[in-house]
């Protein structure tokens, strides 16, 4: 977040009171962003005190208390193997939140490099890391996601890597673009000059100033992220049972829908709620930063 | 016009020589031994031996690429384990009721969304605006399985009005295959029966499957109906008394519209995407359900002559919508 910091200054071009610093002035004026941030705390509170929040343990089988519906003893009831679903749910946060934030910051940070190498060096190394760029982008991302998860095999770690090999090409261009510009810049010519190694130019110069946009478009990404998990742990390629992932609770849940309604429910009303709030902050943002938008 | 078609056409030549390099990659080479996958772990030396010449696992890998590349050409994606049966059959098999389902929440996302995206710009910052912001970044933030599972619960348990499951019912017999797409080949054939049982069917997993589209049309024709607005040519027209629907439709639309029909058409990806998890939710029996079901069987032959045929559609398909995108906005004939 402390990139977010350095952004207000050039947008503030707006007629905003001079003692509000004006990224959160504009965030306040947007009911739903702040109703995004508020979802999103009260997931991360739940994620972090879990284990206060419920006294149950989330992997605990207890067969006499299978399927039990929603009642002041099991808020959102219990599974097939008498497991309560709220203290699941949870859990899941923690691991949906974690793997979410883990997978668009391991993406940002290898599709920065990529795009920082690309751009800088420039001729055919750029030609070919682009053209490869391309092809990832020609495919589907969740069939891509799929095929590659299907083939390292269904862990959650592989999905994982999955998603992230399917959100790199959006930073590789995003980097590579401010490279194309910073590397005309005055003190990146004079660090030439000086005779520093590339490398260090580029770690030193190039990606820290680089990082901007970058940082933007992770948190943009991070309810996509989350819901991309979940799809493929439904799909059975993503955590397995009895990890309290969401996606994977509903991937059995479903199918006791009909009689035992409460089981795929509450997990995906979690999910849903997740991802919006990250959604409607990534909006917001999107907003605030186009200046088309301010018209 | 014709340079950027030739010049598209050899990237696209490109892409997807990258997109079987992909498939070969994932599929020939990573999963360790898919000779042993296929004859089990007990088998034999001799067998696995002979398996492994049968599928040409014994060539260097730039033979085997070839070869792969020969089958592709020839439309051979290999036999499935699964079915048994060669891929290219049973994905043709299940390939239009996927597109039935594809094309149907298109349709639905487009009628809907476009009023929607319209009614927001033009009352931006209202209410309204915000209610339609609401629904559309809901849209983007439910997971489709879950969307799914919330209609079957309301529109089939609890109030009985809707399918929860396949095209058709079993006891009304499908329509003649023509198009192999229910609701064409029963209105062609004046089968009204299996017109509307299919169409009741239909309801469902693609509203399920247009919820999350909606959300990409109605932003972007918000987006672009609100720059539109800006522009000078609509103050003029303005001035020049020019209001209402007119003004709406006939100037500021149709503009709007160019950079719609791109995202609209880019977002088309997505839906193939979506498709796969509606399809199970909703045992729908199309190409989505078949491959969700190979993956079970880590029947790799299916999986990723699954993903080559959806990546090749999505290829085509952007390229259609840039060749469109040229021939509607007079401004980027160079």
């Amino acid at each position: 977040m402390s990139g977010m910091t350095a952004k207000p200054e050039s947008i503030s071009t707006m007629a905003t009171p001079k003692t509000v610093n004006p990224f959160w002035y504009k965030i306040r004026r947007n009911p739903l962003t702040l109703f995004g941030l508020f979802l999103l705390l009260v997931i991360l509170f739940a994620s972090l005190f879990a284990p206060l929040l419920s006294s149950y343990d989330p992997t605990k089988i207890n067969i006499t208390q299978r399927f039990a519906p929603p009642s002041a003893e099991h808020w959102f009831g219990t599974d097939e193997v008498g497991r309560d679903i709220y203290t699941r749910i949870l859990y899941g946060a923690r691991l949906s939140l974690g793997v979410g934030v883990a997978v668009v910051f391991g993406a940002g940070l290898v599709g920065t490099v990529i795009g920082a190498i690309s751009g800088y060096f420039g001729g055919k190394l750029d030609q070919l890391i682009m053209r490869l760029m391309d092809i990832v982008l020609a495919f589907p991302s969740l069939v891509l996601a799929m095929a590659v998860a299907a083939t390292l095999g269904p862990n959650l770690q592989n999905a994982m890597l999955a998603i992230a090999i399917i959100k790199i090409p959006v930073y590789v261009r995003l980097a590579r673009a401010e490279t194309l510009a910073l590397r005309e810049k005055l003190f990146v010519k004079a660090a030439v000059t000086f005779g520093i190694k590339p490398w260090r130019i580029i770690a030193r110069h190039i990606i820290p100033n680089a990082l901007s946009p970058v940082v933007i478009q992770v948190t943009l990404d991070i309810g996509d992220a989350i819901l991309l998990v979940a799809t493929l742990g439904f799909l059975g390629l993503g955590a397995q049972p009895p990890t309290p992932e969401w996606g994977a609770m509903i991937s059995i849940g479903w199918k006791y829908l009909l009689d035992y309604w409460w089981y795929p429910t509450f997990p995906g009303l979690a999910l849903f709620l997740a991802s919006c709030g990250f959604n409607l902050i990534g909006d917001g943002i999107r907003d605030i930063l186009d200046p088309k938008a301010n018209r | 016009m014709r340079q950027i078609i030739v010049k598209r056409l050899s990237m696209l030549v490109l892409v997807l020589l990258g997109v079987t390099l992909i498939t070969f990659f994932l599929s020939h080479v990573i999963p360790g031994d898919p000779a042993r996958m296929m004859v089990g772990q007990r088998a034999s030396e001799e067998t696995l031996q002979e398996v492994r010449r049968q599928l040409g696992l014994d060539q260097p890998v730039w033979v085997q690429y070839f070869t792969y590349m020969q089958g592709l050409l020839a439309g051979d994606f290999g036999d499935s384990i699964r079915t048994q049966q060669p891929v290219v059959d049973d994905l043709i098999k299940f390939f239009p009721a996927t597109l039935e389902l594809a094309l149907t929440a298109f349709v639905i996302a487009i009628v809907i969304g476009i009023p929607i995206g319209i009614l927001s710009a033009v009352k931006k910052d209202t209410g309204w605006d915000h209610a339609g912001r609401f629904f559309s970044i809901a849209g983007i933030s439910t997971p489709v399985f879950w969307s799914g599972l919330i209609g079957i619960l309301v529109f089939y348990k609890f109030f009985d009005l809707l399918p929860s499951s396949g095209r058709i019912d079993l006891t009304v017999p499908p329509p003649p295959t023509i198009t192999g797409l229910f609701l064409f080949d029963s209105l062609v054939t004046g089968n009204w029966a299996a017109f509307g049982n299919s169409l009741w069917h239909l309801v469902l997993p693609a509203a399920t499957l247009a919820f999350a589209q909606l959300a990409i049309v109605t932003r972007q024709v918000r987006a672009s109906m609100l720059e539109v607005l800006g522009q000078e040519y609509i103050r003029t027209a303005l001035a020049n008394g020019i209001h209402g629907p007119v003004l709406l439709f006939r100037y500021a639309l149709r503009n709007a519209l160019i950079p719609t029909i791109t995202v609209v058409g880019l977002s088309f990806g997505s839906l193939l995407g979506g498709a796969v998890v509606t399809e199970t939710i909703f045992s729908w029996p199309g190409m989505g359900k078949y491959v969700v079901e190979s993956i079970a069987f880590l029947d790799f032959p299916a999986i990723m002559g699954f993903t080559f045929v959806i990546s090749f559609g999505y290829v085509i398909i952007n390229l259609l919508v840039d060749l469109t995108y040229y021939a509607l906005d007079p401004q980027i004939k160079e």
